[in-house]
């Protein structure tokens, strides 16, 4: 592995930069920037509040968590679930191709990553559309409140990651990286891989678990 | 010749269809909380350390996201085993 175009945390203004990492000697480098690193702890932070309130909600109402998912098409949930992890695969894809300067493979990679990330939004648009012809909302309870509030705020957060995923692929498209400057694009990777792991919690939680 | 990342993937589509196909027998109970805890930690976790490649990173970094990804799990059991006394403790009235 290459080091892209960032410092370790602790270097400072008078501190010479270490000579490039390898994969046996990278321990400790930092993945993408320092900025994106604040952004993901945020978006961590925010989710775990609000799997805190799921929890609560749950004990509280176990009858309704305990019918609710019979409700929600789990195939819906399950196609969202592979369209993510198949897009973070090519996001892994892309990183490495940049990485041995294969900026061709790697546009081609994020591209096809993005077109399967908007497959996650049109999935949820049908998904939904099919619950409101069946009168499931969220006055049918805590159950479906939940559900509702969890996974259009998860999908919000995916809509940063898209539009990420579409800047980094203009600025692959425009030779902005390469194995030496790759930073912003693996930021923008890491940033997808955090929603995935997310939703992956949250098909869990309203999919699977009773 | 099927590479790492790709048995990586195809590994996370099969714990995926896994627990579609858990989902679907409709039950509950011990068994069904023990394995979505366990999905959520191994699914989560192979994300964390080979998507996100974080066996190699910095370790504050790394140590955050594997608490993340254990805490959810443990949360998990902890809210179907004492499920009554959180309830109760977190009623304001």
């Amino acid at each position: 592995m290459t080091s892209p175009d960032h410092q370790p945390i602790n270097s400072s203004p008078n501190t010479p930069l270490p000579a490039p990492l390898n994969t046996e000697t990278s321990h400790g480098r930092i993945p993408g920037n320092t900025g994106i690193w604040v952004g993901i702890f945020c978006v961590l932070v925010e989710f775990l509040m609000l799997f805190t309130a799921y929890f609560i909600a749950r004990v509280h109402n176990p009858e309704d968590f305990l019918v609710g998912p019979d409700k929600l098409v789990t195939l819906a949930g399950t196609t969202i679930t592979l369209l993510l992890l198949t897009s973070g695969y090519c996001m892994v894809k892309a990183v490495n191709a940049i990485r041995t300067d294969q900026r061709k493979a790697s546009l081609r990679w994020i591209i096809l990553a993005t077109i399967l990330g908007f497959g996650y939004p049109v999935v949820k648009y049908f998904e939904i559309q099919w619950y409101i012809q069946q009168d499931v909302n969220a006055e049918h309870g805590v159950f479906y409140g939940a559900y509702y509030y969890l996974t259009l705020n998860h999908l919000v957060h995916v809509s940063w990651g898209l539009l990420g995923l579409l800047f980094v692929a203009l600025r692959t498209a425009m030779g902005g990286y390469s194995s030496k400057s790759y930073s912003g694009l693996e930021a923008a990777a890491l940033y997808w891989h955090t929603t995935d792991i997310l939703w992956l919690v949250l098909f869990s939680f309203f999919y699977i678990l009773r | 010749m099927i590479g790492n990342t790709e048995k990586i993937w195809l590994t996370l589509i099969s714990l995926t269809v896994l627990g579609a196909l858990l989902g679907e027998t409709g039950n509950s109970g011990w068994p069904l909380t023990l394995t979505v805890a366990a999905l959520i930690y191994i699914k989560g976790s192979i994300v964390i350390n080979h998507y996100m490649e974080m066996r190699l990173a910095n370790a504050r970094i790394r140590n955050v996201l594997r608490l993340f990804i254990t805490l959810i799990p443990i949360l998990v059991i902890i809210t179907f085993v004492w499920g009554e006394e959180i309830r109760r403790l977190t009623t304001l009235s």
